[in-house]
């Protein structure tokens, strides 16, 4: 669902605030040349509360980027001048490594897989909501990362034990599809970020398209009526219009 | 349509023709001129070898054993003069030789007097009242002003050749080339009437009458096989055209909707301005439409590059296996929530060449299109089967199924059985199917005899 919306962002942004740990504020160099999507796109981050610098060509992107470090990068693919794929192939010549998310208008496979071997960490196809962009933009940021156990994660009293492919949530063994327990652990890596539909989709099923029924929908609920339904303390949420997430520690 | 027609002198089968014929004529000539030059030289140096024979052992025998011995031994009958008719013709009948020996005064001495000749080598006539033939001569002198002649008949064969060979050219000349003349107009007439029914097609089309087609006759020859193919791109560009018309219909119908309502729900949210309990809901239905317009855009671009073919490039070995065992556990739930059974048998290690994501997507809107369109409690299956020749994908429902009206339709854009456009969908799904089965060389189905609908589609198998 691609939905461009900025109450999508309220409800984000209030997630993000309720939490009150785990939010902390990112620069972001967005590069676009269309006036409307740029001026969208630097309205919908501040409001999540990061800081931005906007660049309507190349050029001077690269120039600030000598001189100040970013988390992330928004770049658009279609740029006054230079492809944003010929951009990005600049960029990472000269070393610069900041994670970088490319915007495109441009729908067909081929593009996209051009732009993520040119060195892109992710790839949005416009129109998209602005959730979406700021629940992949804290996947793909540059941040100090917690050491995440290879055996087991923790999260209040759900534990998941990640070489036994097993699920425990306080005393209770919790038995999980292997579907299950991969959308479990896609959402207790990234414990308190939203992690939207097609995040999930990509991310556990390795799906690229847009299902038309329900299928995230349906086997969270399944999900959630065995890690929360039993319990007093629900774990994981549903950010409307959004996605999931599943409470930090 | 053009009312000129260019003349048929000026055609290339015409020209050729001409051009064959007339090579055919030259080579044909210069052969019979070479044959028979050979063999007039053959049979005249094998005659002046037997007259240098004669000569050189007349000589001999004057030298050895004076001039009577040699017109004893050679000329007989005692010196005597032959002027006997009988004998010149049994020497013409027989090919025999004539001699006659000359004194200084170059009166006869011995042998036939009515031959002439001058030193060496002559063609010369007899000095006789009846006969006209040719003879070969040759005279050598002797000792003190003595000569002695030697002849024979020119062969009758050599002018049998020489009357072949002329006959033969004229003939050639006379007969061939007009013949060819006549040939080559008639067979580019011919040619031309072909042409014509098929240029004056293709006018015509250019024109703007598709329905036109390019005339065939009963033969099956080459001309036949050319309008035919003409004939089958014509089909196929007015199936193209028939489908763009299709295809306008819907983008007209199926945009027009979403951004009619759209608009609609613009107008009210500035009339509903204070109401934010239903500004909420406006927005969000809007936002319902745009989806959907966005998946119709999406939908028809992936198509587009499907059906350009681009994806080819990226064809990598793809286990359908797992892919299909993936897709049914995804799917699995979602059919139970819709309260359809589902069933998946699928055989381990089938391996086509392929592209993943596009496969993915062929098999979910396949699901999806049960999930949408069967009956409830339905039993939907997918099955894979596979063997060294061929992979076997199925997916099939037991109802409702697809009434046989609209079983040829369903693959084309934007057509939809439900002519109402209830359910949802946006008529795209199939036809991305179909096209992504076309890109990957499988054969698609669709199974007519059952109650439901079962597609199954057919991939050749990777080794």
């Amino acid at each position: 669902m691609k939905r461009r919306c900025l109450r999508d962002v309220q409800t984000a942004v209030d997630y993000a605030k309720s939490l009150q740990t785990g939010f902390c504020v990112m620069n972001i160099l967005i590069v676009e040349d269309d006036t409307e999507n740029g001026r969208y796109l630097e309205r919908g981050l501040q409001e999540a509360g990061w800081q931005t610098v906007w660049h309507n060509n190349p050029q001077a992107a690269m120039l600030t980027l000598s001189g100040r470090v970013f988390d992330v990068i928004v770049l658009d693919r279609m740029l006054p001048g230079m492809d944003g794929v010929d951009a990005l192939r600049l960029m990472r010549g000269a070393n610069i490594t900041t994670p970088v998310l490319m915007l495109t208008a441009r729908t067909s496979i081929a593009d996209r897989v051009e732009g993520l071997e040119a060195g892109a960490d992710d790839y949005l196809i416009k129109p998209f909501a602005m959730s979406e962009l700021i629940a992949r933009l804290k996947i793909i940021a540059r941040r100090p990362k917690k050491e995440i156990a290879k055996g087991a994660i923790t999260l209040q009293d759900l534990t998941l034990d990640r070489m036994k492919r097993t699920a425990q949530r306080g005393d209770l063994l919790l038995d999980l599809s292997p579907l299950e327990f991969r959308l479990l652990e896609c959402l207790m890596l990234h414990p308190g970020q939203v992690m939207t539909r097609t995040i999930l989709l990509e991310q556990v099923w390795g799906y690229r398209f847009d299902p038309k029924t329900s299928l995230v929908q349906t086997h969270m609920s399944r999900l959630r009526a065995k890690v929360d339904k039993p319990f007093d303390v629900d774990l994981i949420r549903t950010i409307r219009g959004a996605g999931y997430a599943i409470d930090a520690p | 349509m053009p009312s000129t027609r260019p003349s048929v002198l000026r055609s290339a089968v015409f020209r050729r023709v001409i051009w064959a014929c007339a090579g055919f004529v030259t080579v044909a000539m210069t052969l019979l001129w070479v044959v028979s030059g050979t063999m007039l030289f053959r049979i005249d140096a094998a005659q002046e070898a037997r007259i240098l024979e004669s000569i050189t052992y007349a000589q001999e025998v004057y030298y050895g054993r004076g001039a009577d011995a040699l017109i004893d031994e050679e000329i007989a009958d005692n010196g005597v003069l032959i002027w006997d008719d009988d004998l010149i013709y049994a020497v013409l009948e027989q090919e025999n030789q004539l001699i006659v020996l000359r004194n200084a005064a170059y009166d006869p001495v011995a042998g036939f007097p009515g031959l002439y000749a001058d030193v060496g080598w002559h063609i010369t006539q007899l000095d006789h009242p009846e006969i006209e033939a040719p003879v070969r001569a040759y005279l050598e002198a002797l000792r003190g002003g003595e000569t002695i002649t030697i002849a024979e008949f020119v062969p009758e064969r050599r002018f049998v050749i020489l009357e072949f060979a002329w006959a033969i050219t004229f003939a050639l000349i006379l007969i061939v080339l007009p013949l060819a003349l006549i040939t080559g107009y008639l067979l580019s007439r011919w040619v031309f009437r072909r042409i014509d029914g098929i240029s004056d097609t293709a006018a015509a089309v250019a024109l703007g009458q598709m329905t036109q087609r390019a005339p065939q006759s009963d033969d099956y020859d080459e001309f036949d096989r050319l309008a035919g193919g003409i004939n089958q791109m014509l089909d196929q560009v007015a199936a193209l055209n028939a489908n763009i018309e299709a295809v306008s219909v819907g983008v007209a119908h199926d945009l027009r909707t979403p951004l009619t309502n759209i608009g609609g729900r613009l107008e009210l949210i500035s009339r509903d301005r204070m109401d934010a309990a239903a500004v909420e809901d406006h927005v969000t239905a809007a936002e319902g439409y745009l989806s959907q317009l966005l998946g119709i855009f999406d939908a028809l671009l992936r198509l587009g590059e499907v059906e350009a073919g681009k994806r080819k490039a990226a064809f990598d070995a793809v286990n359908l296996s797992d892919l299909a065992q993936g897709m049914a556990d995804a799917y699995a739930p979602v059919f139970e929530e819709a309260n359809k059974s589902f069933s998946a048998h699928i055989d381990p290690g089938a391996r086509i060449s392929g592209d993943r994501e596009l496969l993915e997507q062929l098999v979910a809107n396949l699901l999806e299109n049960a999930v949408e369109h069967a009956r409830d409690a339905a039993q939907v299956g997918l099955t894979l089967r596979r063997d060294d020749e061929k992979t076997m994908l199925i997916i099939s429902d037991d109802g409702p199924g697809i009434a046989p009206a609209n079983r040829a339709r369903i693959f084309e854009r934007f057509y939809r059985a439900d002519a109402s456009r209830a359910t949802p969908g946006n008529g795209l799904g199939l036809s991305l199917v179909k096209a992504i089965a076309d890109l990957h060389g499988a054969e698609m189905t669709l199974d007519a005899d059952t109650p439901g609908a079962v597609f199954t589609l057919v991939f050749p198998s990777l080794r």
